[in-house]
């Protein structure tokens, strides 16, 4: 019988607030601290074989998956399964894990169901916390209270993604729709369904949208249907974008490019018209997550399996790091 | 002159009678006379005296210079004759000057022998104190060697003498005189002792005499017994036909002792303890036998007995293969030089590698009657245990891979960890075979001699490591180590017995396996729609080159000793090839499966998650299952996965059979692998 971790699959990273953490959550429910200091500047003398193992690796308690991170000044929020948890970042990074600070529990309807936290995200303000759970809702609590402020309900299967700009929020589902929502009103007021456009279509991976972001113009989305970018106002596809995937997980805008990753050898980075910029070859079968820091500028790409690829320059590879 | 004369008796009145005497001697050596005379004057006189007079003299010769110069001024006649009245005066008081600077000399040389004489004295006086000294050291110096001067006696170790005054009768030991007299008491002691060695010395000499009676009467009874041997033999004979009559294996247990007795040590061990584990276990279990050339092992043994009774050292082996050489050059020396090269090297790889005529058979049963056979022999100048090994089967086996599975090559593969057996374990293996001049590495001579595994020299009670850990302080010969071999013979049936049992159930399993079949694991109602169409062991160049398990070679959990497979599920048009590694310690690490899924293109673990997904759930997730993961359910649960995987596709072709809450779920799209017991089954993901 084999080490578990040689499977294993990460989903979600996020950097610290003082930018010198990056943590990374898999499916075992473990958690890794990783210490970029040391491995980005690391002294030569103090230099050992296991500087690109973590720094510490915690478990959360349920040994449930962790499903999704995200970053706040004070907290590291988790989302597993059911649950959402604020962990004060002092703890997380100087190893003292014990509790959370804070716990929000996904209101679902029977026992029986488990609803995974598969997306979050924070308003600009930080005063709002955005889920995109697994019972097909979106949920926006108050991070103040940790009370439900409002339900976005629409979508037919889980929510794969969830973004958000200026009093917009954008859900990209398992069902294969792209809802548009209003922060405020918790309404639905326009969707795209890539799988319907023949231009974007793959019959063959499925309809299911693994990823869309809103930019100030612009939508990108992709995932069984082609990676393609949307015109925010007419709702139409403005570019399919031809690269070599099974299936699209992450795609956001950076720099007046594209960032986009998935089933594939690699992660592109594409101008808006469709040329591809940067192609950086990836360690992980399917990319699950890509976290992206400037100043300094750290790009850290993790998927199925337990190398993470760290990129300095978003340019090349230039070291790979442990989670095992 | 008449002045002269005036002087002249002057002096006489100043002189003695003697210058008047001398004058008056015959002139036979006057000089010396007068000599004689001025020396004993010069003594007589006081010399202060004289330096006196001198002064005066001289103060008169001014005067009279001064008279005379005066005299001349008035330049008169009279005055004339006063000069020279006067100037013979003057020379008148010069001789006498004269005269008192002789004695002076003779006064000074007088003082200046005296002061050599004296110095002479002081010198002679000082020899003398300096041989005087001289002695006084070489005495002291004897003195003390006398000093140190030890007796024999002090050597001579003696009864201490508390011991003596109360153990010697009083007539030596004399303790009125000895106890104040030292010399007297060493003197008594050294008496006591004389006496009784003196004693002691008989007594010995009286008991070695009785021991050469004894040992004279032992030969006798020796003799008697030697006689009665041809006896008992005659008598054994006539049993014979009883024994043969009753069914007894009285002779050949005999026969086999008889031969035990003539093993090398290590092997005896063995058969030693595998002998009572077997009688303890029942010959069922555990059979042990000898078997080989008797007579060429008691040859042997007497060979080996003269030589340890000549030299107890390797030179004598040393010589007996120089003579050797001699004898086999003689030989040689009809035949050309390049046969006679190739042959010495092939006699002296067959001399090294020389095993014991005799070896010891073990052989372990299984309870359906399968057993393997071991053979130990003992490489007598490599000094190791090597084992060869058959297997045999109450039926024959069907199936390629599964008779495989039991042939001696893998079945003892690693029966303890790290123990292939592929190297001699005697760290001076090596270095022995280089002293012979063999150039190639003792792995190359396993095919011909067996295999040197390591729990083969432990069950022989032969422990390397305690050696290699010995091996500088002293570079002693092995000794087997009884208790090393009890406890390991025991540990090592059991183990073998296990492997065994395990072995020829993983020969059924393998069995059914190639002939396509499955055997649902018990209380799993669901339905495999998947089947096994082919089922073949492959090699390890066809299994490292496939694509799907570079990761696991990469990551070393694979080798080339290990057990290789290819399975083929087919459902309608997917394909699955399985690539499975069993272990040599299965079921004791489960089997490892790499896959690769031919539909809708080729998918494995390093370009697709779901086949990735599968591998993760056969190869790692046995925490939740209460038995141990064995090949058969593997399969199953690979069957499950795949149906799972093909229909949640939602293609028509595979129409969805089972029920699952979400067929896909999460970020990552899992497909719901595991089984719920609950209602009829459900699938779900986590």
């Amino acid at each position: 019988m084999l080490d578990k971790i040689l499977y294993n699959t990460i989903l979600c990273q996020t950097f610290s607030p003082c930018g010198k953490y990056l943590v990374a959550g898999n499916i075992y429910g473990q958690l890794a601290v990783f210490d970029l200091d040391r491995i980005l500047n690391p002294v030569i003398e103090l230099l050992t074989s296991d500087y690109n193992k973590p720094k510490q690796i915690h478990k959360i308690e349920s040994g449930k998956q962790i499903c999704s991170l995200i970053t706040t000044d004070s907290f590291l929020i988790i989302g597993t399964i059911n649950e959402i948890t604020g962990w004060d970042w002092k703890a997380v990074t100087s190893g003292k894990w014990s509790k959370p600070a804070w716990t929000i529990t996904i209101p679902v309807k029977s026992s029986m169901e488990q609803s995974d936290v598969n997306s979050l995200w924070l308003s600009e303000d930080e005063i709002k916390l955005f889920a995109g759970c697994g019972d097909n809702n979106i949920y926006a609590f108050n991070l103040e209270d940790g009370r439900l402020v409002t339900t976005y309900e629409g979508h037919s299967d889980y929510i794969h993604s969830i973004h958000g700009k200026s009093q917009q929020l954008i859900s990209a589902g398992e069902d294969g729709l792209v809802l548009l929502w209003d922060e405020r009103t918790g309404k639905s007021h326009s969707r795209l369904e890539p799988h319907a456009n023949s231009k974007v279509s793959r019959p063959d991976i499925g309809k299911w949208v693994g990823a869309a972001t809103l930019g100030d113009d612009w939508i990108v989305c992709g995932g069984g249907p082609r990676l393609s970018l949307w015109h925010l106002r007419s709702l139409d596809p403005v570019t399919a974008f031809d690269i070599a995937d099974h299936g699209v997980h992450v795609a956001f805008f950076h720099d007046d490019c594209i960032v986009a990753g998935g089933a594939s050898k690699h992660l592109y980075q594409l101008s808006y018209s469709g040329e591809v910029r940067v192609e950086l070859p990836v360690s992980a079968t399917t990319v699950y997550s890509a976290a992206m820091k400037t100043n300094p500028k750290v790009l850290a790409i993790a998927g199925s399996s337990s190398e993470i690829d760290l990129c300095t320059t978003f340019n090349y590879r230039d070291q790979v790091l442990h989670f095992r | 002159m008449g002045k002269d004369e005036v002087s002249v008796k002057k002096r006489r009145k100043l002189n003695t009678a003697a210058t008047s005497d001398t004058t008056k001697q015959p002139p036979v050596d006057v000089y010396k006379r007068v000599v004689d005379f001025e020396e004993a004057e010069a003594l007589s006189r006081p010399a202060d005296k004289d330096a006196n007079l001198f002064k005066k003299i001289c103060q008169d010769i001014r005067q009279h210079f001064a008279d005379i110069s005066e005299l001349k001024d008035k330049n008169s006649d009279e005055a004339k004759e006063k000069i020279n009245s006067k100037r013979v005066e003057a020379s008148l008081m010069l001789v006498a000057l004269k005269k008192l600077n002789r004695l002076e000399k003779v006064r000074t040389r007088a003082g200046r022998d005296a002061l050599h004489k004296e110095k002479q004295r002081v010198d002679s006086t000082h020899l003398q104190l300096q041989n005087l000294l001289y002695e006084a050291d070489h005495l002291n110096k004897e003195v003390t060697k006398c000093l140190q001067f030890k007796s024999k006696d002090e050597e001579i170790e003696l009864v201490p003498i508390d011991d003596f005054y109360k153990d010697a009768p009083a007539d030596v030991s004399r303790p009125e005189i000895t106890k104040k007299d030292e010399h007297q008491l060493q003197l008594a002691r050294l008496e006591w002792e004389l006496r009784q060695r003196r004693d002691l010395a008989g007594a010995c000499s009286e008991l070695v005499s009785s021991k050469e009676r004894v040992g004279a009467a032992i030969a006798a009874a020796r003799s008697r017994l030697d006689a009665l041997g041809p006896h008992l033999n005659d008598v054994l004979k006539a049993t014979k036909p009883l024994q043969e009559c009753l069914a007894l294996r009285l002779d050949e247990k005999r026969d086999e002792s008889r031969a035990a007795s003539l093993l090398p040590p290590p092997l005896f061990l063995l058969y030693a303890n595998a002998s009572a584990y077997s009688d303890a276990l029942g010959v069922k279990t555990v059979t042990v036998g000898i078997s080989g050339d008797e007579d060429e092992a008691r040859r042997l043994e007497q060979v080996n007995n003269v030589d340890n009774g000549l030299v107890l050292s390797n030179d004598s082996d040393s010589d007996h293969d120089n003579n050797d050489d001699d004898q086999q050059k003689k030989k040689r020396h009809h035949r050309t030089a390049k046969v006679s090269k190739e042959e010495k090297t092939a006699a002296k790889k067959k001399e090294v590698l020389r095993k014991h005529p005799l070896n010891v058979q073990v052989s372990v049963k299984a309870q359906d009657g399968t057993a393997l056979n071991l053979v130990f022999s003992y490489l007598l100048h490599l000094k190791v245990v090597v084992v060869k090994f058959t297997v045999s089967l109450p039926k024959p086996v069907t199936g390629v891979s599964a008779a495989d599975v039991l042939n001696g090559h893998c079945i003892l593969n690693e029966l303890y960890p790290g123990d292939a057996g592929n190297d001699s374990p005697h760290p001076a293996t090596s270095y022995l075979l280089q002293a012979a001049g063999i150039s190639d590495d003792f792995p190359h001579f396993i095919p011909e001699v067996g295999k040197p595994y390591i729990w083969a020299q432990r069950m022989c009670g032969l422990d390397f490591m305690a050696l290699v850990v010995d091996e500088k302080k002293t570079n002693k010969v092995i000794q087997p180590c009884p208790s090393l071999s009890v406890s390991t013979v025991e540990h090592f049936i059991l183990t073998l017995k296990n492997r065994l049992k395990s072995r020829v159930a993983l020969m059924k399993e393998l069995q059914e396996l190639e002939s396509g079949k499955i055997v649902p694991v018990k209380g799993s109602p669901v339905r495999l729609s998947g089947s096994l169409t082919q089922w073949q062991s492959v090699g390890w160049p066809e299994y490292s080159q496939a694509p799907s398990t570079t990761f696991l070679i990469s990551e070393g959990l694979v080798n080339s000793n290990d057990m290789l497979y290819r399975a083929i599920i087919t459902r309608q048009s997917a394909k699955l090839v399985a690539l499975v590694v069993l272990k040599s310690d299965y079921p004791k690490s489960a089997p490892i499966f790499s896959l690769t899924l031919f539909w809708n293109g080729t998918h494995h673990a390093g370009i697709d998650d779901d086949i990735r997904d599968i591998e993760r759930v056969i190869n790692t997730d046995w925490s939740l299952e209460d038995k141990q993961p064995s090949l058969t359910t593997q399969m199953t649960k690979l069957l499950t996965c795949l149906d799972i995987l093909l229909e949640t596709t939602g293609t028509s072709e595979f129409p969805p059979d089972k029920v699952m809450f979400q067929p896909v779920r999460g970020r990552n799209r899992v497909k719901p692998y595991k089984f719920i017991k609950q209602g009829n089954g459900i699938f779900v993901q986590y």
